[in-house]
C-alpha cells in the first residue's frame, strides 16, 4: 500500500527540517543533494567536496537547521503521547490515565497533555447557528425537511419510519429497509398468524383514459396470452378484480420483457365507453414502461397543466427558499410537500393523443398505498375503518345507495375467518370517516371475535363464494377533483388535538362536525396461488388512499397491533411465496439488469473491504461467478452440450436468453418434475427445440442439512451421488479443491463444466425457510440442462453448493405453476 | 400426502363435470378449458388445546404433541378433515390406550363445505370465474380426563 506508506512518512516528517540539503547556490559544482543509504556501485559521498566555504553563509544555513531541529525535538509529533518517549520495557499499562506511573521528568508534560485531551480538540470557530429552539420551530423544520427531500423523495410516513428503521436510498426514494429492533422472526409470525403492514407508496401509478377498444388494442401489443390473463381478462375488465401480468416490449414476446405490473379498471359507468385504467409499476420500471406505453398509445403530446398543482407550487417555493429565508417576516409560510417533491416544475405529467384519444397521466405519489399481509388483515381493517355517515358524504359525491351496499359488504368481512378465504384479487370501494377520531387510547391487538364469526357466517359464506359484487368496487378515489378536495380538507393534527382536549371524558370518541369523508379502495392480494404447498399464504389487502392522508391512517393501523416491515420484508414475503421479486429476480428485464450490476458492485466492494488473507478464495472453491451470474453464457454452453449429446440439429446461432413464462409449458414441466420418469426423450427434445435459450424459475428444497446462499451453484448429480443418497450414507459429496493459480490449460473458463459436477444455474434467493423448517432456495436454471438431467437420471434431484463452500447438498426441484 | 392439485388436463377422462354455478343453475363444462384451484378449508380461531391433524406431518410427532398438550390441559380437541379423519381417530385411540384407560373420548362428526375455483384457461373469452362447492366430512374428538 504505497498510499499508506507515504502518508506515514509524511506524518513522520511533518516537523522535520526540510532544508537538509546542500544548497548549490554560490558553491558551483554541488549538483545533487544527499543520497539515502549505501550505494551499491561504490559511490562515495566525499568525492567532490567544495573547495571553499563562505563562513557567514554556512553558519546561517546551519543555524536555520538547528532551530528547526530544536523545534521538532521540543514538540511531540501529532497525537503522540508522552510515554512514547520511553523505551518499550519501561512503559506500563494505563500510563496515559495515571501520570504517577510515569517517571518524574515526564509527568508535567503528561499532565498537560491529559488536560488538553479532556478539553477536546480545538474546533475551528463555527458560524453561529440558531438556537435549537429556533431550529426546531415548525416552519423552519418544514423548510429543512423540504430541502432534504430534494435529492430523494420521502414517503409521507418517512418521519415515522426514520425513527424506527434503517433507511436507504433506492430508486430515488428514501425507503425503510429493516427495523432497528430485532424482528425478523416476529415479522414472519405476523405474516403467518396476524398482520404485517408496509408502506408501498413508492410504487408508481400510471393512469390511462380513453375508449375501451382503443386502450385494449394498444395494450394487447405489450402482453401475451401465453403468460396468463391479459388486460382484457373479463373479470378484470369489469373492475371487480385486480389483475397481474408481465409486460413485454411491443410485439417482442418472448424476448424484451419489461417487468410485472398490477392493473385495475374503473368499473363501467352506464352508457359510456370511456374507461379509466390504473397500472401500478415498480419505480425501477417506470423509465422503461412509460416510453413504451406512449409509443403504443401514440401519446407524444405532453399536456402542460396551467392549474398549478399543489406539488408544483411547493417545488416552486422550494426553489426560492434562499431568497425567502433572507426576506423578512412577510414570507409565505412553508408548506408541507405532498406528492412528488423531486419533480421539476415544467415536467409533463400528462400525455394525450389525437388519433387514439388516449390520455396517459403519471400519478406518482398521488395515491398512498399500504399493504397489509396476513390472515387477520381484514379484521385489522374492519377495526380501524368506519364507514362515513351520511352528512360527511356530501363533499365526496358518493351515491348513498352504493355507499350503503359497500358498508354492508365491509361489515360482512368481520364474519370471515381468514383473508385467504376470499376470492383472489377482489376489490372493494369504501368511504370512511377519519380514523383518527376513533383512535384507541393505547395500542392493542386485534383478535378474531367468535361472536361476529357465528352471526355473520351466512353473509360471509356468500362473500367468500361470490366475492365482492362488481358494482361495489366503484370509488370516488378515481376522480382527480375529489382526491384533491379530500387532500385539502384534511383536519390538521393541531386542530384535532384542540378538539380532543375539549372532550370531557379523556379518550372517548371525538366528534367533529363538518369533517370530510375519505374515499378509498381495498384491493385483495391473493398470496401464493401457484404450487401445492401453503396455498394462499401471504394473502392480504392493499389500501389505497388519496395523498396527504397517510399518517392519519398509518397510526390507527399500527395501534391495532400490526407489525411494520420494510423493503427487506418485501423480499422475504416474495421468497416465502416462492415468487420472483422485482427487480432482483428478473434478469431478462432492463431493470433487472441494472439491479444486477448494482448488486455486483456492492458485493465486490464488500469483498474488497476484507484484508486479502481473510477473503474467500473463490478460485480454490471453484466458483466462477460469485458476484454476478453469467446467464447468457450458461444458456449458450448448455445449448452446445445438448447438441454434442447426439441430436445434430442446425441452430441459428446464439439466442438471447429468456425466462420461461408460458403457463402451459410450465404446467407440463411441473408435472414432469413431480414424476420425472414420465419424461420421454422425444418430448424433451421437442420442448428444447421450441424453447431455446430458456431459463426456468424453480424452487429447491434441501433434503437434509444446509442453508443455501445467494449465487449458490445448482449442479447435476452424478450417478454415484444418487446411489450414495439411496444408500443413506452421506449428506452430499465434496468438490475437490481447485488449484490456485489456475493451470494455463484452462484458458477459457467454462461456466457449466468448471467443477466436477455440471452447473445448471444459480440461486437467486436462498435462506433457511421458517415455514418448512429447512433450507429453501429459489433459482434460475437452464431448461435444456434440466431436461437432459431428468432424462439421464429419471429423478428431479440436484446438488446445491454455496460459493464459499466445497460441500454439495441434495435438493429437490419443484416447479410451481 | 395432500392430493395434488390436478390442473385438469388430458389425463382426466372426458366426462363433463357438473358444476353448481353461483347463480344456482347447473352448467356442464368441458374440463379441458378450466384450471381447478382448491381454496383452503374455513379456518376457525384456534384455542390452545385444539389440534388440527394433517397428513403431511409425521404421525409420531402429532401424537407427541397431543400427549404434551394433555399434560397441561384436562381436555384437548382433535380435528381431522377428509383423509385425515382416520389419523385423528388413530391418534385419539393411541392416547387412550397409552393412558391405561384414564382418558375418555367423545367424537363428533360434521360436514365442512369446501370451495373450488375454476379458472378459465383463456380468460379473455370465457365468461366468469366459476366457483363450486363440495362437502367433505370432518371429525372432532374430545379427549379428556373425566371429572372425579
Amino acid at each position: 500500500m504505497p498510499g499508506a506508506k507515504e502518508r506515514m512518512r509524511e506524518k513522520k516528517m511533518k516537523n522535520q527540517p526540510r532544508s537538509v540539503q546542500y544548497s548549490s547556490r554560490g558553491q558551483g559544482s554541488q549538483a545533487s543533494g544527499w543520497v539515502r543509504g549505501h550505494q551499491a556501485e561504490g559511490h562515495r559521498y566525499s568525492q567532490d567536496l567544495p573547495k571553499h566555504i563562505t563562513a557567514s553563509f554556512f553558519a546561517g544555513a546551519r543555524a536555520a537547521e538547528v532551530s528547526v531541529m530544536l523545534k521538532a525535538v521540543s514538540k511531540p509529533t501529532g497525537s503522540c503521547q508522552v510515554f512514547t518517549a520511553l523505551p518499550k520495557h519501561m512503559r506500563r499499562r494505563a500510563m496515559s490515565h495515571n501520570t504517577h506511573r510515569l517517571p518524574l521528568r515526564l509527568r508535567d508534560a503528561a499532565l498537560r497533555l491529559a488536560e488538553r485531551s479532556q478539553r477536546g480538540p480545538e474546533k475551528p470557530p463555527q458560524a453561529k447557528s440558531r438556537s435549537r429552539r429556533a431550529r426546531r420551530r415548525h416552519t423552519h423544520l418544514l423548510l429543512e425537511f423540504n430541502r432534504r427531500q430534494r435529492r430523494s423523495r420521502w414517503l409521507e410516513t418517512h418521519i415515522w419510519h426514520a425513527k424506527r428503521f434503517h433507511m436507504q436510498n433506492s430508486w430515488s426514494y428514501r425507503l425503510p429497509h429493516t427495523p432497528t429492533a430485532k424482528s425478523y422472526r416476529a415479522s414472519y409470525r405476523a405474516m403467518d398468524t396476524h398482520t404485517l403492514l408496509q408502506d408501498l407508496s413508492y410504487f408508481c401509478c400510471l393512469e390511462l383514459q380513453g375508449p375501451e377498444e382503443q386502450i385494449l388494442r394498444a395494450l394487447s401489443q405489450l402482453t401475451s396470452k401465453q403468460t396468463g390473463p391479459t388486460f382484457a381478462a373479463s373479470v378484470c375488465l369489469s373492475g371487480a378484480r385486480v389483475g397481474r401480468l408481465l409486460l413485454y416490449r411491443a410485439g417482442q414476446y418472448p424476448h424484451g420483457a419489461l417487468g410485472p405490473v398490477e392493473f385495475l379498471w374503473r368499473p363501467r359507468a352506464p352508457e359510456c365507453t370511456h374507461r379509466q385504467l390504473w397500472i401500478w409499476i415498480h419505480p425501477a420500471l417506470k423509465q422503461d414502461v412509460l416510453p413504451e406505453l406512449q409509443a403504443v398509445c401514440q401519446c407524444c403530446e405532453s399536456v402542460c397543466e396551467v392549474s398549478a398543482s399543489s406539488s408544483a407550487a411547493a417545488v416552486d417555493e422550494l426553489r426560492n427558499r434562499k431568497r425567502k429565508c433572507t426576506a423578512d417576516a412577510a414570507e409565505l409560510p412553508a408548506k408541507r410537500l405532498l406528492g412528488d417533491g423531486t419533480r421539476a416544475v415544467g415536467d409533463p405529467v400528462r400525455w394525450e393523443s389525437a388519433d387514439t384519444h388516449i390520455t396517459i397521466s403519471d400519478l406518482t405519489m398521488e395515491i398512498v398505498r399500504f399493504r397489509l399481509i396476513g390472515p387477520l388483515a381484514h379484521l385489522v381493517l374492519t377495526d380501524t375503518l368506519h364507514a362515513a355517515n351520511e352528512e360527511a358524504l356530501r363533499g365526496v359525491c358518493v351515491d348513498a345507495d352504493l355507499h350503503q351496499q359497500q358498508r354492508d359488504v365491509f361489515t360482512q368481512l368481520r364474519g370471515v375467518c381468514s383473508t385467504a378465504e376470499l376470492p383472489a384479487g377482489c376489490v372493494l370501494g369504501l368511504t370512511v370517516s377519519d380514523p383518527r377520531l376513533t383512535l384507541p387510547q393505547r395500542r392493542g391487538k386485534t383478535v378474531p371475535d367468535l361472536q361476529h364469526i357465528s352471526t355473520e357466517s351466512s353473509h360471509a359464506r356468500d362473500l367468500t363464494l361470490r366475492g365482492v359484487p362488481a358494482h361495489c368496487s366503484q370509488s370516488a378515489l378515481w376522480d382527480t377533483s375529489v382526491r384533491d378536495h379530500v387532500t385539502d380538507s384534511r383536519l390538521s393534527e393541531q386542530e384535532l388535538n384542540r378538539v380532543r382536549s375539549d372532550v370531557l371524558v379523556p379518550g372517548s370518541a371525538v366528534c367533529v362536525s363538518g369533517v370530510c369523508a375519505v374515499p378509498l379502495l381495498l384491493l385483495h392480494q391473493p398470496g401464493r396461488v401457484c404450487g401445492q404447498e401453503r396455498l394462499r399464504w401471504g394473502s392480504g389487502w392493499d389500501l389505497l388512499l388519496p395523498k396527504g392522508w397517510a399518517m392519519a391512517f398509518w397510526v390507527p393501523l399500527v395501534y391495532r397491533g400490526v407489525r411494520v416491515g420494510g423493503l427487506h420484508m418485501s423480499v422475504k414475503h416474495a421468497q416465502f411465496m416462492a415468487q420472483p421479486h422485482f427487480p432482483h429476480d428478473y434478469p431478462d428485464c432492463p431493470a433487472g439488469e441494472r439491479c444486477q450490476s448494482e448488486q455486483e458492485a456492492e458485493l465486490l466492494e464488500k469483498f474488497k473491504r476484507r484484508p486479502p488473507s481473510k477473503r474467500t478464495n473463490y478460485v480454490k472453491h471453484g466458483c466462477v461467478a460469485p458476484f454476478r451470474c453469467p446467464w447468457q453464457q450458461l444458456v449458450d454452453e448448455w445449448a452446445e452440450l445438448v447438441e454434442l449429446g447426439g441430436e445434430t440439429q442446425s441452430r441459428a446461432g446464439p439466442v438471447q436468453f429468456t425466462v420461461l413464462r408460458s403457463v402451459s409449458v410450465l404446467r407440463q414441466l411441473s408435472a414432469w418434475c413431480s414424476s420425472a420418469s414420465a419424461v420421454t426423450p422425444a418430448a424433451a427434445a421437442a420442448l428444447h427445440q421450441e424453447q431455446q435459450g430458456a431459463l426456468l424459475w424453480v424452487r429447491l428444497r434441501l433434503l437434509g442439512k444446509g442453508r443455501p446462499e445467494l449465487h449458490a451453484a445448482v449442479c447435476v448429480p452424478t450417478t454415484s451421488d444418487l446411489q450414495q443418497l439411496t444408500d443413506g450414507q452421506s449428506s452430499g459429496p465434496q468438490e475437490p479443491r481447485h488449484p490456485d493459480p489456475q493451470p494455463e490449460s484452462e484458458g477459457s473458463r467454462s461456466v457449466v463444466s468448471h467443477c466436477s459436477r455440471r452447473t445448471l444455474g444459480w440461486v437467486q434467493q436462498g435462506d433457511f425457510s421458517l415455514s418448512s423448517g429447512r433450507g429453501e432456495a429459489l433459482a434460475f436454471i437452464s431448461l435444456s440442462g434440466l431436461l437432459q438431467m431428468m432424462i439421464q437420471h429419471q429423478r428431479s434431484l440436484v446438488l446445491l453448493r454455496n460459493p464459499s463452500s466445497l460441500q454439495y447438498r441434495y435438493a429437490h426441484v419443484y416447479i410451481d405453476s | 400426502m395432500a392430493e395434488p392439485r390436478s390442473p385438469v388436463s388430458a389425463s382426466v377422462p372426458h366426462n363433463p363435470i357438473v358444476l353448481a354455478a353461483p347463480e344456482g343453475s347447473t352448467l356442464e363444462m368441458d374440463p379441458i378449458e378450466f384450471t381447478l384451484r382448491k381454496r383452503l378449508p374455513r379456518k376457525l380461531p384456534k384455542r390452545r388445546n385444539d389440534v388440527y391433524v394433517n397428513m403431511k406431518t409425521d404421525f409420531k410427532a402429532q401424537l407427541a404433541r397431543c400427549q404434551k398438550l394433555l399434560d397441561a390441559h384436562r381436555e384437548i380437541c382433535i380435528h381431522g378433515l377428509g383423509l385425515a379423519i382416520n389419523r385423528a381417530i388413530n391418534i385419539a385411540l393411541q392416547l387412550q390406550t397409552s393412558s391405561q384407560g384414564a382418558l375418555q373420548l367423545a367424537a363428533n362428526t360434521s360436514t365442512v363445505e369446501l370451495i373450488d375455483d375454476l379458472e378459465p384457461e383463456d380468460p379473455d373469452e370465457a365468461g366468469e370465474h366459476l366457483t363450486r362447492t363440495r362437502n367433505n366430512s370432518a371429525i372432532h374428538i374430545k379427549v379428556f380426563y373425566p371429572n372425579p
